[in-house]
This record gives C-alpha cells, structure tokens and sequence, in this order.
C-alpha cells in the first residue's frame, strides 16, 4: 500500500553525532524516500507549519522521529503541541531518546507517543532498531 | 519480577481470534494473550484492571478490530484515549478495511499503527512478528520491564 507514496520521515534531534548516524540509517533503508533533519522543536514546528501550506521544500512528514533533552522547548513540550493540533494529530511521533527513566516513558505515552525507544550505544544496534521501525510504520502499518 | 507481556485482543470473528492467537508465538516475547468479543467487554476487563484484580493483568498493548457489534472500535478508542488512566496504552488498529477514512480516523484518533488483515496464516504470522517485534524488543514499555 505503501510504494506508491513519497515516504517523508523527520528527525527532531540536537546532537550533530545523533542527527548524522540516525539520518544515515534511515537513508539506508530503500523505502524512505526523504529525511529531514531539524536541530530544534522550534524549527521542527516551522518546518510543519510551512508543510501545512504545501510547501515542496517541506513535504509532510509520515512519521517523527522525537529527541526529549532539547534546547529551548523540550520534546514533550513538542510532542504535546503536535497532539493538540488538528492537522497534525494524526502524524506517529515516536520518541528516540538517552533516557530511559519511567517518568519520561510514561509521560511520552501518555501524551501519545507511537513508540519510546532509547538510543542504543552503536551504530549496528541503531540500524537494526531503525531497520524494525520502518518495517512496523511503512509495511506492516497502514499510513497516510 | 519480570513478568510476560500481556495483550488484549478486542475482536468479535472467531477465525480470526484463532489465527491471531496462533501467529503470536514469536520465541523471544513470552506473552500472555487474552481476547474479548467486543468494545463493551473490553471496557469491563479494563475496568477490573483499574481496580487491580489480580486475574486481569493490565495489557501492555490493546489489538483493536474496528467493526464490531455494538460498540465501534473507533469509539472504543476515543474512550481509551480520553481516559488518564488508560491512554498510554498503545493501541493498534487490526481490521479488514482499508478505506483512507477509517486510516486518518483512527490515527486522529492516536492509533499506534493501522494494521489491515492478512488472507492467511503467514501474513497473519508476518505481522504479529513485526508487531512485537517493534512494541516489545525496539520500544520500552510503561513499566518497564526487561525481555531477554
């Protein structure tokens, strides 16, 4: 249902290391037709805003992938304002983040995060959990 | 205490409450799988969790068919979702519709995956593999607990 579709993924995430290695192993993956990456929620919003207009530089995303510890608003912040807003509710936000304490696991579930998975430590077991997650969203999924 | 993953299957077809439980045997992912014949059901079980009876374990993950008698799933999930109790459960859609209406309804609605019905056993196997797969070894869960 899926390969007729421009699959557009977007990474919220700060750190100039993370943001290389999690676009690599997405790109990696032969379904996913755009990446893109932004530092910030503030930029992550800009960038929704103008996909909201139809920009082609800005193609809406199919799915966010969300890093919690950002500067200025924080990733649940983020994921909260995502939720609230009717055009954009309906896009999976799954959290990839360092942490791995309760408190941030349930409050991303409770603010309907699609999936919380923490960073793994190399670049191996990140292309094996990004290679399971595109598999779950843009296979087994159906999506928009 | 590591405790099996527990899944509650809401689906009215018999067959497909057969396959469903046959696909889910993936080695790695001890699970517990207890299925009801409707919404109504469901909304019971889940209150007998809220009250911690010890013979209805509180699911990890909610399989949800969205035709059934009664109760929709689509309400069934607005229900989940608008509980603050209940809504950090996942819940993801598995039905035989496709229609782009009941896609964008249910993620409206903050589905965590849209699952349409394989034809046969290996589909169903394949998606059940994927499914935990995903919510079990790739996500952590609230409470966290450890597979291994």
């Amino acid at each position: 249902m899926q390969n007729s579709k421009n699959i557009v993924v977007l990474i919220v995430e700060d750190d100039p290391i993370d943001q290389k290695s999690i676009e690599r192993a997405f790109s990696n993956q032969e379904m996913i037709d755009r990446v893109s990456v932004v530092s910030s929620a503030e930029e992550a919003l800009g960038y929704l805003n103008r996909s909201k207009e139809q920009d082609g530089d800005s193609p809406r995303p199919n799915l966010i992938l969300l890093d919690l510890a950002l500067p200025g608003m924080q990733g649940k912040e983020f994921l909260k304002c995502i939720k609230e807003d009717e055009q954009l509710c309906s896009i999976p936000v799954v959290v990839l983040t360092a942490s791995d304490n309760d408190a941030d696991i349930e409050q991303s579930y409770k603010l309907y995060a699609a999936g919380y998975a923490q960073k793994p430590l190399n670049a191996a077991e990140l292309d094996n959990i990004v290679k399971k997650l595109v598999k779950y969203w843009f296979t087994t999924s159906s999506l928009l | 205490m590591f405790r099996d993953v527990v899944i509650l299957l809401v689906e009215d077809d018999l067959g497909d409450q057969k396959l469903i439980e046959k696909s889910l045997n993936n080695e790695r992912i001890l699970n517990e799988l207890i299925t009801v014949n409707d919404a109504e059901n469901a909304l019971q079980y889940l209150q007998r969790c809220q009250d911690g009876e010890k013979e209805s374990p509180r699911p990890d993950l909610i399989l949800l068919d969205l035709n059934m008698p009664g109760m929709g799933g689509k309400e069934f999930l607005s229900r989940i979702k608008n509980n603050p109790e209940l809504n950090d459960i996942p819940v993801v859609v598995l039905t035989t519709s496709d229609s782009e209406q009941d896609v964008l309804e249910s993620y409206k609605l903050q589905a965590s995956g849209y699952i349409k019905k394989p034809v046969t056993l290996q589909g169903f196997q394949e998606v059940m593999k994927d499914l935990e797969e995903y919510w079990f070894v790739v996500c952590k869960n609230f409470p966290q607990r450890q597979l291994s």
